[in-house]
C-alpha cells in the first residue's frame, strides 16, 4: 500500500535528521525503506545500528546543550530538558561502550548541527519534537534488526525514554499524545 | 566482559531475564488485563478519564489481536484468560505502576521471541504503551499540582 502524504513527510524528516547527524548509508536506506526493508542479520548489522544510533543521541544532546545554554527553555520546563539531555547522556555512553567493547569505534559528535531556527522557547521546542520524534522513529525502525540478546533489551529501554521525551514535549506544544 | 552491556544499560535494576516467548506473552497478557481493569475503573469513578480510558482500552485490543497472530506464527498456543483480580483500582499511581509494568514486560520481552517480524510488532506496541505510561505521568503531575 502507498504510503500516505503525513507518513511520507516524517519519513523525509527522519531521514534528513539521520543524515545530518551523520548515519551511514545501510541504515538511512532502511530509515527511507521503513518497515519492508532489512539488513543482513549479523553483528555488521548490530554495529551499524550503534552507529547510527550514537548519531542520533550526539544530535539530541547537541540541541539539548543549545537550548540550555541560550537559556531558551521556558522556567518550568527547564527541569525536563536537563533530564531528557541526562537521558541522552546515558544511552551515548552505553552505546559507545558496547561499540568499543566489541572491537568497534563509535562516531564522535559533529561540531555543527543544522537546526532549525532556534530564537525562541517554542521555536526550540518544536524542533526538539522533530528530534526526538526522529530518534523514536529510528529505533523503533531500527529495534527488529538486532541481533543480540544484551543490546536488543538496552535499545528497547532507551525507546521507551525516547518515547517519554516526545511525548512530554508534544503535550507542551498542544499536540495530540493520545 | 560478555555481561558488561547488559551492566550499562539504562533500564531498571528489577528488569528480569526474558523467559520463552509463550512467558513472555502471557506476561503480557495478565498484565494488560490488571491495567485495562485499573482503566475501567477509573472511568467510571472520573468521568474526565472516560475518553483517554476509552482510547487506551482500544489500543490494548488491537494489540491483543495482534498478539494473536504473533503466536499463530511462533507455534504458541492461544493464551489463558488472567486472572481477574486486583485491589486499589481507582488509584491513579497504581495504574501507573501497572502501565509501567505492561511496558517493562515488553521490552524484556523482546529478546525472547527470536522473530524479527515478532519484534517489530510488539515493539510498536511498546511504544504505544510507554506514551501512555507518560501521559499518565503528566495526569498525576497536573494532579500534583492542583494540590
Amino acid at each position: 500500500m502507498a504510503e500516505g502524504g503525513p507518513a511520507r513527510r516524517r519519513r523525509e524528516v527522519v531521514v534528513a535528521l539521520a543524515r545530518g547527524a551523520g548515519v551511514a548509508a545501510p541504515v538511512l536506506g532502511l530509515l527511507e525503506g521503513g518497515r519492508t526493508a532489512a539488513l543482513p542479520a549479523g553483528e555488521e548489522t548490530d554495529m551499524a545500528v550503534l552507529q547510527a544510533a550514537v548519531a542520533l543521541e550526539h544530535q539530541a544532546i547537541a540541541l539539548y546543550d543549545a537550548g540550555l545554554g541560550r537559556g531558551l527553555f521556558p522556567a518550568g520546563l527547564r527541569v525536563y530538558a536537563v533530564e531528557f539531555r541526562g537521558d541522552h547522556l546515558g544511552h551515548r555512553d552505553t552505546q559507545v561502550a558496547i561499540v568499543e567493547e566489541r572491537g568497534g569505534r563509535a562516531p564522535e559528535a559533529r561540531r555543527d548541527y543544522l537546526f532549525g531556527p532556534l530564537g525562541s522557547g517554542e521555536q526550540l521546542l518544536r524542533q526538539a519534537v522533530e528530534i526526538e520524534g526522529a530518534a523514536q522513529q529510528a529505533y523503533t525502525t531500527l529495534i527488529s534488526q538486532i541481533r543480540s540478546r544484551d543490546y536488543l533489551l538496552s535499545a528497547a529501554f532507551i525507546l521507551v525514554d525516547e518515547v517519554r521525551h516526545l511525548t512530554v514535549w508534544r503535550r507542551v506544544l498542544g499536540l495530540r499524545i493520545y | 566482559m560478555a555481561g558488561l552491556p547488559v551492566l550499562l544499560a539504562p533500564r531498571p535494576a528489577e528488569a528480569q531475564e526474558p523467559g520463552s516467548a509463550a512467558e513472555v506473552l502471557d506476561a503480557i497478557d495478565e498484565q494488560e488485563a490488571d491495567v485495562a481493569r485499573r482503566l475501567r475503573a477509573l472511568s467510571e469513578a472520573v468521568p474526565a478519564a472516560r475518553a483517554f480510558a476509552g482510547s487506551l482500552l482500544a489500543d490494548q485490543e488491537r494489540h491483543r489481536e495482534e498478539r494473536r497472530s504473533i503466536r499463530r506464527r511462533l507455534g504458541l498456543p492461544p493464551g489463558a484468560a488472567p486472572p481477574a483480580e486486583g485491589s486499589d483500582l481507582r488509584s491513579l499511581g497504581a495504574l501507573r505502576s501497572a502501565q509501567e509494568a505492561l511496558v517493562h514486560a515488553h521490552a524484556e520481552g523482546l529478546p525472547a521471541l527470536g522473530d524479527s517480524w515478532a519484534v517489530d510488532r510488539l515493539a510498536r506496541h511498546m511504544v504505544e504503551l510507554a506514551r501512555h505510561l507518560a501521559v499518565i505521568d503528566l495526569w498525576i503531575e497536573a494532579e500534583e499540582s492542583r494540590g
